[in-house]
């Protein structure tokens, strides 16, 4: 069902197709041999259209152009089939500069992704050369059924340093052909009787030497129906059963692909992390939004701090595809407290500040998940609990609720090192009260690592680890 | 300050004899290309005589004229505006003039299935000539603005306005495929269906990537940089095309057949020799790509409905029924000149109805040895009734793959959850 592309030590280039391809047929009865016969011949058109010498290419924001069927010809007449992959980013016009050549130096991409992603459009040149013959109309008269739609093809590749650009578009053809084939699989497995689905490619970053990996899903067909066939990409890539990594949520995200909900992902990775003697560094594993005072108009400034450390870790849980309930509102939180029995029912709608206990509580009102409480009578023992706290990065990677003093935090990694015993801790504060400004979020500190001192003394703490649930 | 009509010397003397021979009035299109800068006119041609030859001007006569002579015109060429000779008052001449222009404008764009650019010239002109004084009197309109009042032109002639003009070209693939709707298949249902198809096809023409010469180059390029000047230049271009996002939902749904267009066409537009852009280029050209089909495929049906009232379609519903339609056939306008007009021959015709035609509306004396039939073969209608599947004209077809998860899929039935936007939906016939 799947594409891995091959192993490769240093981060090459991404090469990203996509491009709807056209499924037109008609059907002139719903049995299903002749639905399927149909359905497949016009996969088998789609296949000629994508390995004929129509089949185009277009590096998109540049000037570049390929045919991978007529010897990888190219325009500009300045590449050729043995120019090299990476080369093609001189070519790509970015938003600091306007010019359709070449750059002058090759400029470097942002540090936020050592990723690079190469889009390309799938097109077709509907021009050949002449003379040609004059187009018949043909009328076909008969009760029946037509089907129009287009597959969203999205096929990527990854390219190291030393591949040319024929190396690469040979794989990308591969890559293509293959979608196209498992889109038919999947079209016809999941067609019953009355109702077809639409074929959609999604792609998962597996962990390295794996990498990418392209999935063709029923679009519409829940995650909970499709068990069966992560089990088998589990099987198929080795990969363990307690980590939901094909679940739809989970879909990789390319870089510069702006999120549709505004909130900041994952500012902690454009932070510089602490080189401890012998210490190592321990993070939260996957993505969560970063939630904080006054977001979604909502002015909790003073009290809302606990509330937004439990957004950021709904948002972790929904974002790994392990609930695809969106992260509750303050009000939806103080329900989830009442309706346990936690709460009076006047606690909905007030300022009351909540704990560790209340974090757990919700996080298993509303999401099912299970979270250990960990308890410091001061504030000093933390320093001590480097090797808990690395454990539970580890083996389950969820963002930690800390609550104590008067305030709330998120720790969402540790640097220790086991002979010295010298620890930081990375904390994303929900007392920041400004825009989604990255570079504020960072630079203040708002994201950052901090030391034992940052920890008042003398309090004593909460903290509320949650716990992954082990499901695919 | 009004426009600058420079006018082929030509047609001085084509309007000096229509004055000569005919009573007047007598009506006639303005044929060339306006620019932004100057507007160039190519060739002039007088309104046919109708059988029921009356001296009354005639306009929906004239209008009809204008709208066959469009069709005749590759990219670049269109009708500029209308001439009249009379010696009538010269106020009374203006007001029909002005009627005229803009009902000859209004129905050749209602034809068009392209969308009008913002640097399109919506002037037309308007020429009186007074048939015993020779004078001439040039005026223009702004047809976008009912209520445009005549602006003076300049009209002035000169030799071989056209001569250095550049082509640019290109043979297209069209492969479209639209449903009949779910009753009596009539021609007009035809007509609807496939208008909304060409739509769509129009559409995802006006958005492709258009190469000249096979590069991309910036909308501002220009053509003729770096060649010798007064050089006639041809282009090849190249379109690329893609489903675009604003294409009709998807859907599954009954219909009473389908209709498919399936072949090829040339298409050229010609470009004067002023500097003329990249993006000009392309617009010609993609206009014409679309013109040429739409228009095709509306002679196609024009014939089907005339044999349809006179009776001659089969009352027997035949499956699959295929037609051919008329090739393209270009004619120099000058011997010597680049610039050339088209007609469609149908299969059943010969090349004297289209050298008839030539004469009949553009007033051209064509012999057949004039005529270029290189750019484009008559359909040929293969002899097993194909059914009307999606096929590519690949040019390297490759044989087929053999598929083998048939078998897998059939196997496995698993019970379904809907949501609309990603279900399509089979009823039982």
């Amino acid at each position: 069902m799947v594409v891995a592309d091959s192993p490769c030590s240093d981060t090459g280039t991404i090469l990203r197709v996509r491009g709807p391809l056209e499924f037109t047929c008609r059907l002139d009865s719903t049995d299903a041999l002749h639905t399927h016969k149909v359905i497949s011949r016009t996969f088998q058109t789609l296949h000629s259209q994508v390995k004929s010498e129509s089949c185009v290419l277009t590096v998109c924001d540049s000037p570049v152009i390929i045919w991978p069927n007529r010897g990888v010809h190219a325009t500009p007449e300045e590449i050729s089939p043995d120019t090299l992959c990476e080369d093609l980013h001189q070519w790509i016009q970015t938003d600091e500069q306007e010019s359709a050549g070449k750059r002058s130096a090759k400029k470097k991409s942002k540090k936020s992704s050592a990723v690079n992603v190469i889009n390309l459009r799938l097109m077709m040149e509907v021009t050949k050369t002449g003379p040609v013959s004059a187009p018949i109309l043909s009328k076909t008269v008969q009760k029946s059924h037509f089907l129009s739609t287009t597959l969203p093809i999205d096929c990527v590749i990854r390219t190291t340093c030393n591949d040319t650009i024929k190396d690469a578009f040979e794989r990308l053809l591969a890559a293509l052909t293959h979608q196209l084939c498992e889109m038919e699989k999947v079209t016809l497995q999941h067609m019953k009787g009355t109702s077809l689905v639409k074929p959609e490619p999604l792609h998962f970053l597996l962990p390295e030497p794996k990498g990418l990996v392209t999935v063709v899903y029923p679009a519409g067909v829940p995650d909970s129906q499709l068990e069966t066939q992560r089990k088998e990409l589990h099987q198929q890539f080795e990969l363990p059963d307690d980590w939901p990594y094909f679940r739809r949520a989970n879909a990789y995200h390319f870089p510069n692909e702006p999120y549709k909900d505004g909130y900041l992902r994952n500012p902690h990775l454009f932070l510089t992390h602490p080189t401890l003697e012998n210490g190592k560094v321990y993070l939260v594993q996957g993505i969560y939004s970063y939630h904080h005072y006054m977001q979604d108009h909502m002015d909790d400034n003073g009290w809302g701090c606990a509330y937004r450390s439990l957004q950021t870790i709904c948002s972790w849980f929904q974002q790994q595809g392990y609930t695809e309930r969106p992260v509750p509102t303050h009000k939806e939180i103080q329900q989830a407290l009442v309706d346990v029995g936690d709460k009076q029912a006047s606690f909905v709608g007030s300022r009351q500040w909540i704990g560790s206990i209340e974090v757990q509580a919700v996080l298993n009102q509303l999401l099912e998940v299970t979270s250990k409480i960990m308890f410091v009578s001061q504030g000093s023992e933390l320093a001590s609990k480097g090797r808990e706290l690395a454990n539970h990065f580890l083996t389950e990677g969820t963002p930690i609720m800390i609550g104590g003093g008067v305030l709330a935090h998120t720790i969402l990694g540790v640097a220790w090192s086991e002979t010295t015993g010298q620890i930081r801790y990375l904390i994303l504060d929900p007392h920041y009260t400004g825009a989604e400004d990255l570079q504020v979020i960072t630079d203040k500190g708002w994201c950052g690592w901090k030391g034992p001192e940052f920890w008042d003394q003398t309090a004593y703490y909460n903290l509320c680890l949650p716990q992954r649930p082990k499901i695919i | 300050m009004g426009r600058g009509y420079i006018v082929e010397d030509a047609v001085e003397g084509y309007l000096s004899n229509l004055c000569e021979q005919q009573a007047a009035p007598v009506t006639g299109l303005l044929i060339g290309q306006s620019s932004a800068q100057r507007d160039f006119v190519v060739m002039a041609t007088r309104t046919p005589q109708r059988e029921e030859s009356t001296s009354a001007l005639d306009k929906e006569w004239v209008t009809e004229h204008a709208r066959q002579v469009s069709r005749m015109l590759p990219g670049g060429l269109s009708v500029l505006g209308v001439f009249i000779i009379t010696d009538a008052d010269a106020k009374d001449t203006l007001t029909t003039l002005r009627q005229l222009v803009f009902a000859v404008e209004n129905l050749i764009s209602s034809d068009n299935l392209w969308s009008p650019a913002d640097d399109d010239i919506t002037d037309c002109v308007t020429l009186h000539v007074n048939p015993k004084t020779r004078k001439t009197v040039c005026r223009t309109f702004d047809v976008k603005d009912p209520k445009s009042m005549a602006k003076p032109a300049d009209w002035k002639y000169q030799l071989g306005v056209c001569s250095s003009w550049s082509m640019v070209s290109c043979c297209l693939n069209v492969d479209m495929l639209v449903p009949l709707p779910d009753n009596r298949a009539s021609t007009e249902n035809m007509d609807k269906c496939l208008k909304e198809g060409l739509k769509v096809w129009t559409h995802q023409i006006e958005s492709g990537v258009c190469l000249i010469d096979g590069k991309k180059l910036p909308d501002d390029t220009d053509l003729t940089s770096g060649q010798k000047r007064n050089v006639r230049q041809t282009y090849t271009a190249q379109l690329l095309i893609t489903p675009d996002d604003q294409r009709l939902p998807d859907v599954v749904q009954r219909c009473g057949g389908s209709v498919s267009v399936r072949g090829a066409i040339h298409s050229r537009a010609y470009l004067h020799s002023n500097k003329p852009k990249a993006r000009l280029a392309e617009k010609l050209l993609k206009r014409d790509v679309v013109s040429t089909v739409a228009t095709r495929v509306q002679m196609m049906l024009e014939e089907l409905l005339i044999s349809e009232e006179e009776g001659k379609g089969s009352k027997d519903k035949q499956q699959t029924e295929q037609f051919c339609l008329p090739r393209r056939i270009f004619c120099p306008v000058k011997v010597s000149g680049p610039v050339c007009v088209c007609d469609y021959q149908f299969s059943d015709e010969g090349q004297s109805e289209v050298t008839d035609r030539l004469k009949e509306m553009l007033d051209m004396d064509a012999a057949e040895e004039d005529l270029d039939t290189r750019q484009e073969t008559p359909a040929e209608i293969l002899e097993k009734v194909v059914e009307a599947e999606p096929t590519v004209e690949a040019v390297e077809a490759l044989e087929p793959k053999r598929n083998n998860y048939i078998g897998v899929a059939m196997a496995t039935a698993v019970a379904l959850l809907a949501t609309a936007a990603s279900m399509l939906y089979l009823n039982d016939v």
